[in-house]
Order: structure tokens, then C-alpha cells, then sequence
């Protein structure tokens, strides 16, 4: 092999890496990144999206002495797209944004109830996004507002409400924290329907855009987690309470730990504290019609106690076990009666179970499943197994 | 051209490289569109077919004792007829390494770097190429050797981290929509990258020992086509065959769901890593085969010289191959399998049917 001997060889070489070796294209520094962590969808009475994105204010964040500035900053604008609006807000905003850290999106009470299918395609076709927010429905306050409050004790408030999903979800189970291809695979698919985790704006929101706000110790505005919204295809159609979130969770098999209370025979209650629960449906058809078996299992501890009860007995523990059977088994036919009865949303599920279990059936009802949906019968087995009793071998206030 | 060899190892990393370059980006999405939930299965089926194409290619590659494809077909059909032969293949390696080029180029345009013009992404990728073909077969045989064990700690490494995510149902109910689906949907498979395996008859005259060569080919085609399924049924465990067949990149998409402990997220790059080791690998054994091909055609000593002025040609060719990427699905979908099946199989088979004609004559 002959080397061709060119001079300047090195030189030549050395131009070239200066060169290739300046940096990216694309490349954007952190000072000119407005980081947006929350981002708010609604629509105006017109018909064009209002999009609210909320940048943290990083010299606040990283700062050992902090200012009087505020931690984040909200932008609103309009447009006929969310795409449009995205680019209408440089007016307004002087960072261009960067969503790949996004942690939460909320969606306005307007948005959701016409149809959330149009505002989620941005969300999933931009690079920028990644998939890891959670999306969620503001259920009392119009979205500005909820992007306006200065939450205690986390300084963004979107890590505040993501946090709090994810402890809701794991210690009280009353919520579901979904991502936005969950989202999106539930409304595609015939046999499912989606949910999200509602927000509750509580107390003036005058005072909760203030930073004043987070100098109470006991801050008058807040934002709380609420329990669960119901959506048909992409509309929103109502929601659940805290028991029929739980139900929810419980058939699905979304249920890590969580309480059950029940009242004693004569007096007070008792709480049993569930540490594992698993959750199962199966589809079958029975006289042409089809049939769910939802079976649940759980096992935990007693928790709290308050009545009087020998708890050395097994029958006592037996006796606990079958009222927090019965208390799961209520709390999943409470669900049914709202989701299938009265809002009619598959958001168990149960199209997808049948079209598991029994592919032939479902692709004659795959079309018209919302009108059998309603008729499915459904059998629930529940089965509880407390395990121990905490530090006390009795309640402390047993007379004896 | 030039006296290298190769291991029979290093033959089997190429064609596990060959087989998964692009093919990981562009497969699953039609795979799951048409497949739904059972393309896995279809992906299976389709590894079944490349063993039978491989015992097949073998056999051209033991009757041409030595000669690359266009050698042999100069020498079965002689210099006019064989070298007319001999442009289409040539020319079906030209345009395969150029969209190739272009797949990686749109990935990057797509997903990481949306503003930087094509032309750049495929220059600067292309000179990496010319650089490791001017070196010939044995530096990149020697490279394979070096990535390969960083292509299969990042798939364990995506494989674990995903486990957390998959679900089961998604994969129910087992053959819902019958056989046919599963069958029409191999097709893909063997499009891309099976039948684009022909290429590699331009390097298999180079590996040392014939017999173990030939087993490398085999097993290289069983491990890279396992590749393929592990990434098909990883996304379909995880997004469900409607979100991977609406995707455009559904592997980059799981690599975004990887979440450990909370902190280590945003790992997607990882992902784009194993595409562009393989990418690379795929695209330089073509560009390897194309230009030794084009040498051996013209007689020329050395392909050396063909380098540059054919990565020009293939910079331009990339770029106005296909004007967009719906055009591009279109071909995918509707041409691409009947030009590999001529270009990739029915050639091969013509020469074949000559060199057992030519042992035959001159034999007797």
C-alpha cells in the first residue's frame, strides 16, 4: 500500500478536527434554556388552546441564599394549535423552552370534557418530549391559576404534585398517576378507557400566586391531589370518590398499600393496613353474554384498634379478615355502579380482558362493545389475610 | 482485492451486525402494524426462511470456490453478459447503502438533532465509512470484534432496565387474527435485512476456512435475527402492538421509559448507540462490497481510488433518494420487497443455475 506523503500533512489534519470539534448544530446552552416542568392546556369559549407553561427560575433553585424572586415563572398564550401557541410564547418569554424535563401536564376542565384526543398528538410526536410526565385534569380552577401557585415546601410545585401522586398511588391508592402513552393506548384501544388524576386548587388563588403564600406555616392556598377522573374515549365524564378510586385499584391490580377501617360490632373502629394486594380479571362467556371475575388478593396487618376485641383469638383475626373482604368487595361494586352503570367508561377494562380471554367473542362485539359493556356481569372474589398485629399483642383499651 | 482474511468469528459478527443495522430502526413499526400482537411470532418465522436462504447462499459461495459475486458472474457468463449482470447487482448494493445512509440520517434528524441539514449528518458518517474501507476487510473485521461486546452489554443492559415495564397481556390473545397475519407479516423480515444478505457474498470469499464460514453464516443469521425478535417483543411488551406500530422509532421510545430508581432516566441515547454501532457495521460492509465490486468490474487493482468519488455520488444519492418519509414508508412497505427478492435472491439463484452449469461443461 503506497502512503501518500503530502505536506502539511499534520497541520491539515489539525484544521480539520478544528473544524469538526466546535460543538453541535443544535447546540444550546443551559442560560438559554427555559426548563418547563409544567405545562397547562385549556381552550377559550373561540375554540383556540390556551397553553401555560411554567420554566423554573434556575438561579433560584440552585441559590444557598434565595431571594425574593419566585422559583418559577408562568407564561400564558394562545393559538390555534398547541403548536402555535408554543411558538407565540418567544414573544413572551425571553428563554426558549425546553420540555424534555417536563414532569406533569394539566389539562382544563373545557379541554377534557371536549375531547383530549387533539391536545395529546404535539405531546407525543416532538422530539423534545419524553414520556415521563404524568398527565392530569384540573378539576376546580381554571389551569392559569393552578400554574400560578407558590406551593410549601418543594420549591417547584410540579415536583410537589408528582410527588405526591406517586405517595397517594403507593400509600392511600386513591389516585392513578398515567403517562401519556397510557393515555393514548387506553383511548385507542376499543376495550378500554382512560382515567387521570385530578387537581384541586383549595383557598384563594389570590393569595397562592403570591409568595407570600409559602412564608405561613400552614399555607392558605394549596394544590391537592383530588381522586380519579373518568373519561369515554377522550371526554371527560365524570369522577370518581376516594372509595371508587380505590375500587378501581383494587380490580386492576394498581393497589400497593393502603387502609381499610371498618366499624367494630359495638363500638369504635378497627384500620388494617395492606402491604400487598394483587388484583386479576378473567372474561368469560356465559349464555352468549360476557362475564368478568374479578378476583383480588391482600394481605396486611391490623393497624390501628379501637374497640374491644380479643385479639389473641383467631377467630377475631378471621372476623377482621371477612370485613375487609367485604369492605374491598363494596368498595369495587361502588366503582361499577358509577364507571359502567352511570358514565358507562370501560376503566377496568373489560373489552381488553374479553379480547384476551376470548378473541373469538370480542371480535363479533369489538364494534358496538359500549352497548354490551354496560350488561357485563361481574363476580368479585376478594380474599384477605392479616398476617400480624403490630407492637400490641391487645388493644390498649381492653377491659379485662 | 488485496490478500486479507478473515476469521470465521469475525465473519459471524459482521452478519449479526448486517442483519440488525437498520433493521432495528425501521422493522418494528410495520411488524406490529400488520402483525399486531403476534409479530413476534412472524419474526420467528422469518429467522426459519433466512437459515434456508443461507444454506442457499452458502452453496453459491462453495461453488464459486474463492471468486466474489462479480468475479463469479464475469467468469460464469463472460465479460459482456456477466457484466451487465453484474450493474444490477452492483447497483442494488449502491442504492441499499444509501438508504441505509439515510435511515440514520433521518433518525437524527428526527430525534436528536432536528436543525442540523442531512447533508452533514451523512458527510460526517460517510468519512468514518471510507476511512475503515481504505483499511480493507481485516480492520473491520477487527473493529466488529471490539464493538460486539458493547452492542450486547447495552441490550442486556436495555433488556433489565425494561423488565420492570412489560406486561404480559399485551401479548394476548396468541394468533387472535388467525395465521395469515403472521405470515404476511414476515414478509418485513425478510425484506429487510434478509434478502439483503446477498450482499455479503462479496466478503465471503475472504474468510479463511470455508466450512467454519459457513456455519458463521448460519448461526451469525440465527443471533442477529434473535436480536431482532428480543427488540420486537420487548416493544410490544411494553408500549402494546397499537403504540409500537404508531411509532416511528418505537425502540428509541422504550428506551425513554427507562426509569431506575428514579434517577437514572432519560437513557434513550443508550439505545441510539446500539443503532449506530450496528448502523455503522451495516453500512460499511456494503460500502466495502460496492466498491470492491466496482473494482473487480473494471479490473482495477485496487479499490482505493473508487472511494471518495463513490461517497460523493452516495451523499447525493441518500439525499434525493426519497423526498420524505411518507414516500419512504410507501416504498418500504410496497416495492421494497419485490426489488430485494429480485436483486437478493432470484440473481443469486441465476448464478447459481450457471456455476452448476459451468462445473457441469467443464467437468465432463
Amino acid at each position: 500500500m503506497k502512503t501518500y506523503n503530502f505536506p502539511f500533512r499534520k497541520l491539515l489534519l489539525i484544521l480539520i478536527c478544528l473544524l469538526l470539534l466546535t460543538g453541535c448544530w443544535n447546540s444550546r446552552e443551559l442560560d438559554e434554556l427555559g426548563i418547563v416542568v409544567t405545562l397547562g392546556i385549556d381552550k377559550t369559549d373561540e375554540g383556540d388552546y390556551i397553553l401555560s407553561v411554567q420554566v423554573i427560575n434556575p438561579s433560584e433553585i440552585a441559590t444557598d441564599a434565595p431571594t425574593s424572586r419566585p422559583p418559577v415563572s408562568t407564561y400564558t398564550t394562545t393559538g390555534r394549535t398547541l403548536m402555535e401557541a408554543f411558538r407565540r410564547l418567544t414573544a413572551k418569554n425571553p428563554r426558549t423552552t425546553y420540555l424534555s424535563q417536563l414532569r406533569l401536564v394539566i389539562l382544563g376542565k373545557t379541554v377534557a370534557e371536549e375531547g383530549v384526543m387533539p391536545v395529546l398528538d404535539l405531546l407525543y410526536r416532538d422530539h423534545e418530549f419524553r414520556t415521563s410526565f404524568y398527565v392530569t385534569v384540573a378539576k376546580n380552577a381554571p389551569v392559569e391559576s393552578m400554574l400560578s401557585i407558590i406551593t410549601p415546601y418543594e420549591k417547584i410545585p410540579a415536583n410537589k404534585i408528582m410527588s405526591s401522586i406517586e405517595n397517594v398511588e403507593r400509600h392511600w391508592a386513591a389516585t392513578k398517576g398515567v403517562s401519556i402513552d397510557k393515555v393514548i393506548a387506553s383511548i385507542r384501544n376499543p376495550g378500554e378507557d382512560p382515567v387521570m388524576s385530578g387537581i384541586l386548587l383549595l383557598g384563594e388563588e389570590d393569595i397562592g400566586t403570591n409568595i407570600s403564600n409559602v412564608e405561613n406555616v400552614d399555607a392558605p392556598t394549596k394544590l391537592e391531589i383530588d381522586e380519579i377522573g373518568v373519561f369515554k374515549g377522550d371526554k371527560l365524564v365524570g369522577w370518581l370518590n376516594e372509595l371508587e378510586s380505590q375500587g378501581l385499584n383494587y380490580a386492576t391490580g394498581n393497589v400497593h398499600s393502603t387502609v381499610i377501617t371498618h366499624p367494630c360490632q359495638d363500638e369504635g373502629s378497627l384500620s388494617v393496613e395492606l402491604l400487598r394486594t394483587s388484583g386479576a380479571m378473567k372474561g368469560k362467556i356465559k349464555n352468549n353474554q360476557p362475564v368478568i371475575d374479578i378476583k383480588v388478593e391482600a394481605e396486611g396487618n391490623v393497624g390501628e384498634v379501637d374497640c374491644k376485641v380479643d385479639l389473641s383469638k383467631p377467630e377475631a383475626l378471621e372476623k377482621v379478615n371477612k370485613q375487609a373482604e367485604k369492605a374491598i368487595k363494596e368498595s369495587i361494586e361502588a366503582t361499577l355502579a358509577k364507571a359502567q352503570k352511570e358514565y358507562g367508561s370501560d376503566v377496568f377494562g373489560f373489552g381488553g380482558v374479553i379480547h384476551r380471554d376470548q378473541p373469538k367473542y370480542w371480535k363479533k362485539v369489538e364494534k358496538e362493545w359500549s352497548s354490551y359493556y354496560q350488561d357485563v356481569e361481574v363476580n368479585i372474589d376478594a380474599t384477605v389475610k392479616i398476617r400480624r398485629k403490630g407492637n400490641s399483642t391487645q388493644p390498649i383499651n381492653k377491659e379485662s | 482485492m488485496d490478500n486479507q482474511t478473515i476469521s470465521a468469528r469475525q465473519y459471524m459478527f459482521l452478519v449479526i451486525f448486517f442483519i440488525i443495522g437498520s433493521s432495528i430502526l425501521i422493522v418494528p413499526t410495520p411488524l406490529a402494524a400488520q402483525g399486531k400482537q403476534d409479530a413476534w411470532m412472524s419474526v420467528i418465522l422469518s429467522i426459519l426462511f433466512g437459515v434456508v436462504l443461507v444454506m442457499f447462499l452458502n452453496k453459491i459461495g462453495s461453488l464459486s470456490s474463492g471468486k466474489t459475486f462479480v468475479q463469479a458472474a464475469i467468469f460464469v457468463f463472460g465479460n459482456w453478459a456477466g457484466r451487465l449482470f453484474c450493474i444490477f447487482y452492483l447497483s442494488f448494493l449502491y442504492i441499499l447503502a444509501s438508504l441505509v445512509l439515510r435511515n440514520i440520517g433521518d433518525f437524527m434528524t428526527t430525534q436528536i438533532i432536528p436543525e442540523t441539514p442531512l447533508q452533514f449528518t451523512h458527510t460526517l458518517f460517510l468519512l468514518v465509512i471510507i476511512g475503515g474501507t481504505y483499511l480493507g476487510i481485516e480492520a473491520i473485521a477487527r473493529s466488529s470484534e471490539i464493538f460486539m461486546p458493547w452492542m450486547v452489554i447495552l441490550l442486556i443492559f436495555l433488556t433489565i432496565s425494561m423488565m420492570p415495564q412489560i406486561n404480559v397481556d399485551q401479548l394476548k390473545p396468541i394468533l387472535g387474527n388467525g395465521v395469515l397475519p403472521v405470515i404476511n407479516s414476515s414478509s418485513i423480515v425478510i425484506g429487510t435485512p434478509l434478502l439483503e444478505m446477498a450482499a455479503l457474498l462479496m466478503i465471503f470469499p475472504y474468510v479463511k476456512e470455508e466450512r467454519k464460514a459457513k456455519h458463521a453464516w448460519i448461526l451469525g443469521t440465527i443471533i442477529g435475527g434473535g436480536v431482532l425478535f428480543l427488540i420486537t417483543t420487548l416493544c410490544l411488551l411494553v408500549l402494546g402492538s397499537d403504540l409500537t406500530a404508531l411509532n416511528a422509532y418505537p425502540t428509541y421510545r422504550i428506551g425513554q421509559k427507562i426509569n431506575i430508581a428514579g434517577f437514572l432516566e432519560g437513557l434513550e441515547i443508550i439505545i441510539a448507540i446500539i443503532w449506530m454501532l450496528t448502523i455503522f457495521f451495516k453500512l460499511i460492509i456494503l460500502y466495502y462490497a460496492t466498491s470492491v465490486g466496482i473494482a473487480q468490474f473494471l479490473t482495477m487493482k485496487d479499490h482505493r481510488p473508487l472511494l471518495l468519488p463513490l461517497g460523493m455520488g452516495m451523499v447525493v444519492l441518500s439525499i434525493i433518494a426519497y423526498p420524505d418519509v411518507a414516500y419512504f414508508e410507501t416504498f418500504v412497505g410496497e416495492v421494497w420487497l419485490s426489488y430485494s427478492l429480485t436483486h437478493g435472491l432470484i440473481l443469486p439463484a441465476i448464478l447459481m443455475i450457471g456455476l452448476l452449469i459451468k462445473k457441469r461443461v467443464s467437468g465432463s
